[in-house]
């Protein structure tokens, strides 16, 4: 008998390595191109961590700003519309909400107190002061690959900032994720606490655009799927995922489904300015990313991002080719009669018509064409429902950007009726969104703050 | 610098691109038949016609323009279509209170510039997004269907 009970016990053990095992085959972020791999130290064909050659002679502080922004630490750090790196700002997850925390110089609610080593395990090994994990909606995995020079330039340049008063709020999450014990085991398996190594198979360009995309924009946090333990499996990178309920793309090299087809100038464009003509604008996450981190890199790194996606291999995923020509003036032509939603048709009508145009092309900005936009051309619609319940409000060097929000003024049946017809109309293949599932989407990004002016 | 051609005329105009077209007609030419509505496209008063195209000025940037002609209410009555569109407003007495009127004529002239027989179909595809809170959409369908059996 206790032979047998052994025996089951070893087979349980087995198995659940193995399977430990496999999810952790997918943590390595750059291991797609190959593990010719040194540590920097060793690495002298060119310097592909810190700031920009422009800002070599910077002081620090100025260099830990653009390493800041490079990093995006404000996206999250600050409710829409709140005091920058104050916290405060939702995390939804099936499993409850988190809130991030006050990374201003506050002594008592902040990081004030923190010494360069506290930080730098924060960072690195997403310990906090007291000692207890955090939650990896920190992207201390990705973090991880930050030199400790950057990781400390960007505490310099934090400290720098006034001090806020404002105490985490308290995250409210289920059992046994409110445990935060468990997240040493997570941890243990997911990070893999080492610093960046250079791949001296891959130009100095690339090894740039790496180290900016993986140690500091951490793109994979929203573009790469995660796998069952919520860690980021990356034998499907950036082939896209749902995110705060704003899908962010498949951005491999996929032609159909991935951004095979873009042009590097089109790709440039997008990520320092959240637009490019015939892609469509950036809305949700995406423009936050522009507007709170890619805008501020200066060109040399925007092309070294460019030249790194270039070689992320193609993953293709259940997103379409997207649709590049525009839809027939008239109102009567170019829908599938089955797609024909009458209601979505109507508010289209009297609420999206004026600046998108029957044929989705804009006569007012190229912001507002609809045409070969992705998120018009994914059958689940989950941005376009997104940007019509928020509207977009940016500010960007070319001026404001924006689209009202109509999430309060119509309901969840209007608007899934809208984003099932403009699909439908501009799209490669029309949604079926019903209003439970825009009230889930809703309820993921839900945010408190200020939407702009409603529709 | 910019140059804008509005109601057939040049205008060179020396402010920043960004701001926009409605503000420039109003403020800076003193073309005051263009109104300012609901400042989002909401409403559909403040539409002048741009390449040929109802736009709502109030979203469209001087910036934006690009070469594009600009034509506002006050000379929309010199093209065909425009003053067949005003004639018949006139004889259905379409306005009630007139704010929105404006911008009503420009949407409908547009139509009919695209399509020279509207269905109601089509009227309410090209004219959903002009509100008029009086409420005299009942005569504005009817005004664009006599508009439409004018001869020119």
């Amino acid at each position: 008998m206790k032979k047998r009970i052994g025996a089951v016990v070893a087979v349980i053990v087995v198995v659940g390595l193995g399977f430990a095992g496999w999810l952790v085959l997918g943590r390595d972020p750059m291991s797609f191109a190959g593990n010719a791999t040194v540590a920097l130290e060793d690495y002298r064909d060119a310097t592909v961590t810190g700031a920009p050659a422009q800002l070599a002679g910077a002081e620090l502080v100025k260099r830990g700003e653009y390493l800041t922004h490079a990093a995006d630490c404000q996206a999250c750090h600050t409710v829409p519309g709140g005091t920058p790196f104050a916290g405060g700002f939702a995390i939804n997850m099936p499993f409850g909400t988190l809130y991030s925390t006050n990374i201003t110089p506050d002594k008592e609610t902040g990081i004030g107190t923190y010494t360069d080593a506290q930080f730098l395990a924060a960072v690195h090994q997403g310990i906090r002061a007291d000692g207890d994990y955090l939650y990896p909606a920190m992207p201390y995995t990705s973090y991880t690959y930050m030199t400790d020079a950057d990781a400390l330039a960007i505490k310099a340049y934090l400290f720098t900032l006034a001090p806020v008063h404002a105490p985490a709020k308290p995250n409210q999450l289920s059992w046994p994720f409110s445990q935060r014990r468990l997240l040493a085991a997570w941890t243990a398996m997911f990070n893999p606490d080492e610093r960046f190594r250079p791949n001296i198979g891959q130009s100095p360009q690339w090894n740039r655009g790496a180290y900016l995309a993986e140690a500091m924009g951490h793109c994979g946090e929203c573009h790469t799927p995660r796998n069952l333990a919520y860690a980021l499996d990356n034998r499907s990178k950036f082939a896209g995922a749902l995110t705060a309920g704003w899908r962010a793309y498949n951005i491999t090299g996929d032609k159909e489904s991935g951004i095979g087809d873009w042009n590097d100038e089109d790709i440039y464009l997008y990520l320092s300015t959240g637009h490019a003509s015939g892609h469509g604008g950036a809305a949700g996450p995406m423009g936050e990313a522009t507007d709170d981190s890619l805008s501020y890199l200066v060109p040399d790194d925007v092309h070294a991002l460019v030249s790194y996606l270039r070689s992320i291999p193609a993953h293709a995923s259940d997103l379409p080719r997207t649709v590049t020509t525009p839809a027939p003036p008239s109102h009567k032509e170019g829908m599938p009669v089955a797609d024909a939603d009458a209601r979505g048709e109507k508010i289209f009508a009297g609420a999206c018509a004026s600046c998108h145009d029957w044929t989705g092309v804009s006569p007012v900005t190229g912001f507002a064409t609809l045409t070969g936009v992705r998120a018009v051309n994914d059958p689940s619609a989950a941005n376009v429902a997104q940007t019509v319940v928020h509207g977009v409000n940016r500010t960007t060097a070319g001026g404001r950007i924006f689209m009202p929000a109509f999430g309060a003024g119509y309901s969840d049946d209007d608007i899934a009726a809208v984003a099932n017809y403009v699909t439908a109309r501009f799209g490669a293949k029309g949604a079926h969104l019903t209003a439970k599932d825009v009230a889930d989407l809703r309820a993921q990004a839900a945010q408190p703050h200020k939407e702009a002016p409603d529709g | 610098m910019l140059s804008l051609t509005i109601n057939g005329q040049s205008h060179q105009i020396d402010l920043p691109e960004d701001m926009p077209l409605l503000w420039v007609l109003r403020d800076h030419l003193n073309l005051v038949g263009t109104k300012y509505g609901c400042g989002i496209a909401q409403c559909g008063v403040c539409t002048v016609h741009v390449g040929g195209k109802p736009v709502r000025s109030c979203q469209l940037t001087i910036g934006g323009v690009g070469t594009r002609a600009v034509v506002t209410i006050e000379a929309i009555g010199q093209t065909p279509n425009g003053a067949k569109v005003q004639q018949a407003w006139m004889e259905a007495a379409v306005p009630q209170c007139g704010y929105c009127q404006a911008g009503q004529i420009m949407s409908a002239t547009a139509l009919l510039n695209f399509n020279p027989h509207p269905d109601d179909s089509d009227i309410d595809a090209a004219m959903a997004g002009n509100l008029c809170r009086c409420g005299t959409y009942i005569r504005i369908r009817q005004a664009i269907k006599n508009a439409a059996a004018k001869t020119a």
